[in-house]
């Protein structure tokens, strides 16, 4: 596990869960794990100069609570299940596409799949090349990111803040 | 004048993100018509009169990028004002949309950021009211 990946993938996601959705999450160094409580897993894959994939996973309880304030829900108004799904796909294609040029710079382009439901132990990621827990006020959050072939160098002093505007 | 509006993006959650941004932007809006990937954006617009198009980059079946390219080819879908909003990061991709005349917002976006750019592409006369 590369341990500068691991940091700059919790720097974006930290950045996108609060200005995405308004969560404020903190890194967990021993804090509670995702496999400790109920959690809803997405997947995305990616091409470009590398190829690879991110996975997130959420706990359930955090679910509501991130589509809900995605869409500009009236409190008390109950968001389906598709709705909740469908924003957590959002949320993990957008920490990827704010991730891969911090990673790798912005002059390499990458194809971004669409993000699909998966299981948190399932095979194939014991030995990603990032992770990061976060510890959010209602459950916890994983992130675990797949790379074939060379690991990149992350680029000295790159600024993980948004890369374009208007 | 009320603006028609395509909203073409893979996930439903963003296109009412969009919506409810551009509501809250104070355009005078028309129609609002939504499509999950380039090709149904693509027959959204052969099927409606479209004043804007707000597009994803990253989307199944036929992307953002592709559809854009579409539009190009045809004289009467060429002029229609697009933003892109997506969470591209590439300086080249991003380069080749604002060539041909497509703004770029980055997800994730603010509400002002999204009203600023429609009033710099559409002018401000057809917002409601000065908004703040």
């Amino acid at each position: 596990m590369n341990p500068a990946i691991s940091a700059r993938l919790t720097a974006v996601t930290t950045d996108t869960l609060k200005r995405l959705a308004f969560i404020f999450a903190s890194p967990a160094e021993s804090g509670p794990a995702v496999e400790e409580s109920p959690s809803e897993t997405v997947r995305v894959d990616f091409s470009g100069a590398f190829t690879g994939g991110l996975e997130l996973s959420l706990s359930v309880p955090v679910l509501a609570e991130l589509a809900a304030n995605m869409l500009g829900a009236d409190e008390g108004e109950r968001l389906s299940a598709d709705d909740q799904r469908d924003a957590l796909k959002e949320l993990v294609n957008v920490v990827c596409g704010n991730l891969l040029p911090a990673l790798a710079g912005r002059a390499q382009e990458f194809n971004i799949g669409t993000p699909y439901p998966a299981t948190a132990d399932e095979p194939g990621w014991e030995t990603p090349a990032a992770v990061s827990h976060l510890v959010l006020e209602n459950g916890v959050c994983r992130l675990r990111m797949r790379m074939d072939g060379q690991l990149p160098e992350p680029p000295a002093g790159e600024p993980l803040k948004r890369t374009e505007q208007g | 004048m009320a603006i028609n509006i395509l909203i073409v993006d893979d996930s439903a959650v963003m296109r009412s993100m969009v919506q409810k941004a551009m509501q809250l932007s104070g355009l005078a809006i028309g129609e609002i018509h939504q499509a999950s990937n380039g090709q149904e954006g693509l027959a959204a617009l052969e099927a409606h009169w479209v004043d804007l198009v707000i597009a994803d980059i990253n989307m199944p079946v036929m992307n953002g990028e592709e559809m854009i390219a579409n539009m190009h080819t045809k004289p009467d879908l060429k002029a229609i004002p697009t933003i892109v909003i997506s969470t591209e990061g590439s300086r080249t991709r991003i380069d080749r949309l604002q060539s041909k005349g497509v703004r770029f917002i980055h997800k994730p976006f603010s509400p002002e950021t999204i009203r600023d750019t429609l009033k710099d592409v559409l002018g401000s006369e057809v917002f409601h009211e000065p908004s703040h």
